[in-house]
């Protein structure tokens, strides 16, 4: 027995042990002495933002395409108002037929290998993204070519003034040292320079001192990748200076920061099937169409018979804006397609159409259809959920009955051409309104599900893709939505009722100062890092 | 006794074979039946990619074969050691099973050793005071912690100790923002600590209570009353009898415990953000990422299979007489 408890003590002692030494780590923040000294406060930053990039930090297989590579320079950007700002290119010009696109490139542009920045590592970079078979979408690039060591040639297959922003998307990588590893150990001219990586847990960089541009006051910047219920405590223990959240934990205080609200695109709406059921299918055997939404008195009704200021209060903690568009408050978003909320308009523009309640159960018929729709939705996704709930107790009080079913992307897949679908998207280009609008697109993905086409709207987007004045071209995007005979916006066909965009929110240390963020597009965490070159600490 | 242990090698490794093969089968299989769409688990929602785009993710990951024909083409890699390259990480899946399963084992070893410890310890304290209040109490907690949810203690834990103390770290398995080659193994031990501590919470109960009884029998034995016929005190009888008697059954249970070891750290690693093989199969399911899921799943079986099998033969070393004895 003696020995037997020298064991416990010594067990004892070791346990001891480890929390002295541990809490001698510092309580909390275990930072590093010997480095960590020589940088002020004012010059490191630790953030918790969602998750890490799928493969890595590698603009080939899609980094960077939301907002910013950081490690990797771009030949244009955007500036917070969405408006193209030339980077790594000093010049472009576009032929005629809006077919051949010519960049000059910038002098003083080196990787932080010490290798300078030239056409042939332009070249590399997109011939390798297109034979990726990544995300990121070339498709429409028929050829890149050097032509000589400061510029470079696209051609594409069609006109496409949208593919602007397909350039501001991809950050170039050098031709001498790309390889599989690459994503790992990211070499780039962008302002930061990746220094660490631990998988699953947090990246550490640090500002590149020979960026051609303006060189980052943040010298320091770790990224953690956690849950945000994780990273709310991380930000409670006082060790974050910002922490990503969501609507339903925003409730919280956190002492000595701030909940920053940031405007999106990021948004959800209803997918409403435009064709009548004939007994069409998809090429995979899919049921097409649906004889209640293919009318479009009942896709206009829902639209303004649906307040979407409740659902912002209800669903989003009034965290959101209402969505009338997939891009409002972009420079391509129409005015024009804004609706105020009206129950009697909705109820006019059902009684007009024939729809009327004839046996007095609170739903409507017309030709002995009732006006009866499911809806569905991505089951593990909470606001998608509320939302549903609450747009089909808002249409009861129009006489349309909307059941809800919470299901699987997989099962969604399937019904998404016969049923309507709770969905969402939101991206910093108008190549999206292509891809949900155009006949070309009809029943492709889930762009365009609801098989929805218009000659007319075909004509604008069309006009809009071809033309080779960046003005004209967003006065055509604007013309899909409203042309003042019709369009895809709730006064003419209405295929979707857009609802609300969501807010990305962050808990942010006061002092930080993160500049003036763009709107951001779907998907949260690292688009608020776009512009963290510019950064400070009051 | 010699010649029994390694026929009984040589029968576990056949009965591994089957198991792994019957594993693969079965989980390619309930993966097929399900309407996983890999492709779009890649693409994910909301990316702009144009339809030819798609069709190019889907040649490049080789989505149009018979399900009986992808499922021979992936065994037979299987079989080269080839597991094939995870959608999520663009990796190959072994690398990042062996990568991720480096955080676990230091998780689940510290958490078995303190398991182990804890349970053996409480359950012989309750074998000899037997019927005493202390002992009802103790045995109380055991029966209510063996039917708490591991993630309850992780949170409560992490409250307590990390949020409201500021003791330990709040997540990760390193230091926040420092280089690698500036952190030393015992931080990495003081980042797991409380991870394991919660996954051990949950863990040590039925090692006590199974040594309670043992430690009980052992008391109420003959060669107990003998010894204490003979006049040793209690002290040694414990020491000489019931030890003897009972450490190595606990140790046994401990290796069969393998399982509940591993399906406890996926919920312990979510909670504390540990980026280890837990959290790895969480994502793989979630994402649809059907070659790491399938790796993972493996990995899994092959794991809890050798902590059986160690159970097993240390039961026939201790006891000829059980032979066939399964906790499979």
């Amino acid at each position: 027995m003696r020995r037997k408890s020298m064991m416990f003590k010594g067990l004892i002692i070791l346990l001891v042990g480890i929390f002295v030494l541990g809490g001698c780590q510092g309580k909390g923040k275990d930072a590093s002495q010997s480095q960590e000294d020589a940088l002020k406060k004012k010059e490191k930053l630790v953030m918790a933002i969602g998750s890490e990039p799928d493969g890595g930090f590698d603009p080939i297989v899609g980094w960077g395409r939301y907002g910013n590579p950081l490690f990797q320079s771009t030949l244009v950007d955007t500036d917070s108002n969405m408006e193209i700002v030339k980077d790594l290119a000093t010049d472009y010009q576009i032929s005629e037929d809006g077919l051949i696109w010519n960049f000059t490139l910038r002098e003083d542009a080196y990787f932080t290998d010490g290798e300078k920045l030239t056409a042939e590592d332009v070249v590399f970079t997109f011939d390798k993204a297109k034979d990726s078979g990544s995300i990121v979408d070339l498709t429409n690039m028929k050829k890149i070519s050097e032509v000589n060591e400061n510029t470079v040639e696209f051609i594409l297959h069609k006109p496409d003034s949208s593919f602007i922003y397909t350039i501001a998307a991809t950050g170039i990588v050098p031709k001498h040292s790309y390889g599989p590893n690459y994503g790992e150990n990211p070499v780039g001219s962008g302002p930061f320079k990746l220094v660490q990586w631990d998988k699953g847990q947090q990246i550490i960089m640090e500002a590149n001192e020979n960026y051609y541009g303006k060189v980052p006051e943040m010298k320091k910047v770790t990224v953690l990748f956690m849950e945000e219920d994780a990273a709310l405590a991380v930000a409670q223990a006082g060790q974050l200076d910002v922490a990503m959240t969501s609507a339903n934990l925003a409730q919280q205080e956190i002492d000595g920061m701030h909940l920053e609200v940031v405007k999106t695109i990021d948004n959800r709406g209803l997918t409403l099937p435009c064709l009548p059921d004939e007994g069409k299918t998809t090429k995979d055997g899919h049921r097409i169409g649906n004889n209640v939404t293919s009318d479009i008195a009942i896709r206009r009704a829902l639209s303004y018979g649906i307040d979407r200021e409740a659902l912002i209060k209800d669903a989003l903690n009034g965290y959101g804006r209402p969505a009338y568009t997939e891009c409002d408050g972009m420079p391509w978003s129409n005015e024009k397609a804004i609706v105020e909320y009206d129950v009697v308009k909705a109820k006019d523009i059902l009684e007009a159409a024939g729809w009327i309640d004839v046996d007095k159960d609170g739903i409507r018929e017309k030709n002995g259809q009732r006006a009866e729709i499911n809806l569905l939705y991505a089951a593990g996704d909470s606001t998608r959920q509320v939302l549903a709930n609450a747009v089909a107790l808002q249409a009861e009080e129009l006489g349309i009955k909307i059941t809800i079913e919470g299901t699987s992307w997989d099962v969604i897949d399937q019904r998404m051409y016969s049923e309507a679908v709770v969905m969402g998207w939101g991206a910093q280009s108008p190549i999206e309104t292509y891809l949900l609008y155009h006949s070309e697109n009809t029943g492709k993905d889930y762009y365009n599900p609801e098989y929805f086409s218009n000659e007319k709207v075909d004509e604008h987007i069309d006009k809009a893709m071809s033309s080779l004045d960046h003005d004209e071209a967003l006065e055509h995007w604007k013309k899909v939505q409203w042309d003042g005979e019709t369009g895809v916006s709730t006064q003419g066909e209405s295929p979707w009722v857009w609802l609300v965009n969501v807010d990305h929110l962050y808990y942010v240390k006061e002092g930080l100062d993160m500049g003036t963020q763009k709107i951001h597009p779907h998907g949260h965490a690292w688009p608020l890092l776009a512009n963290l070159k510019d950064w400070t600490w009051k | 006794m010699n010649k029994g242990i390694f026929k009984r090698i040589i029968q576990n490794f056949i009965r591994l074979v089957t198991l792994l093969v019957a594993v693969c089968v079965i989980a390619y299989f309930l993966i097929q039946i399900s309407p996983i769409d890999p492709i779009q688990a890649y693409v994910g929602a909301g990316v702009a990619v144009s339809p030819e785009q798609r069709e190019n993710i889907e040649n490049f990951w080789g989505g149009n074969g018979s399900p009986l024909k992808q499922f021979l083409t992936w065994s037979r890699a299987v079989l080269q050691g080839d597991f094939g390259v995870s959608l999520i990480y663009r990796r190959p899946v072994l690398d990042i099973i062996i990568e991720k399963f480096n955080h676990s084992i230091l998780l689940m070893g510290l958490s078995w050793v303190l398991s182990g410890i804890i349970g053996y310890t409480l359950g012989l304290l309750m074998g000899i005071n037997r019927g005493k209040p202390g002992e009802r109490v103790m045995k109380t907690i055991c029966l209510s912690l063996s039917s708490t949810p591991t993630f309850w203690v992780g949170l409560i834990l992490l409250l307590i100790f990390s949020i409201g103390l500021g003791w330990f770290p709040v997540g990760l398995s390193v230091p926040i923002g420092m280089l690698t080659k500036e952190i030393t193994f015992f931080q990495r031990v003081y980042h797991a600590l409380l991870p394991a501590l919660a996954l051990s919470f949950t863990s040590f109960s039925p090692v006590a209570l199974h040594t309670r009884d043992k430690v009980f029998t052992a008391m109420e034995s003959d060669y107990v009353l003998f010894a204490r016929a003979r006049g040793e005190k209690s002290k040694e009888i414990i020491k000489n009898h019931v030890v003897h008697n009972t450490l190595i059954p606990a140790i046994t249970l401990q290796f069969a415990s393998f399982s509940e070891l591993f399906g406890g750290s996926v919920l312990v690693e979510q909670v504390f953000s540990y980026p280890g093989l837990g959290r790895a199969a969480v994502e793989a399911g979630l994402r649809s990422d059907v070659p790491l899921l399938l790796g993972v799943t493996l990995f899994s079986a092959l794991f809890v299979f050798l902590g059986n099998s160690i159970a097993n033969i240390l039961y026939q070393w201790v006891d000829p007489k059980i032979g066939e004895m399964d906790y499979e």
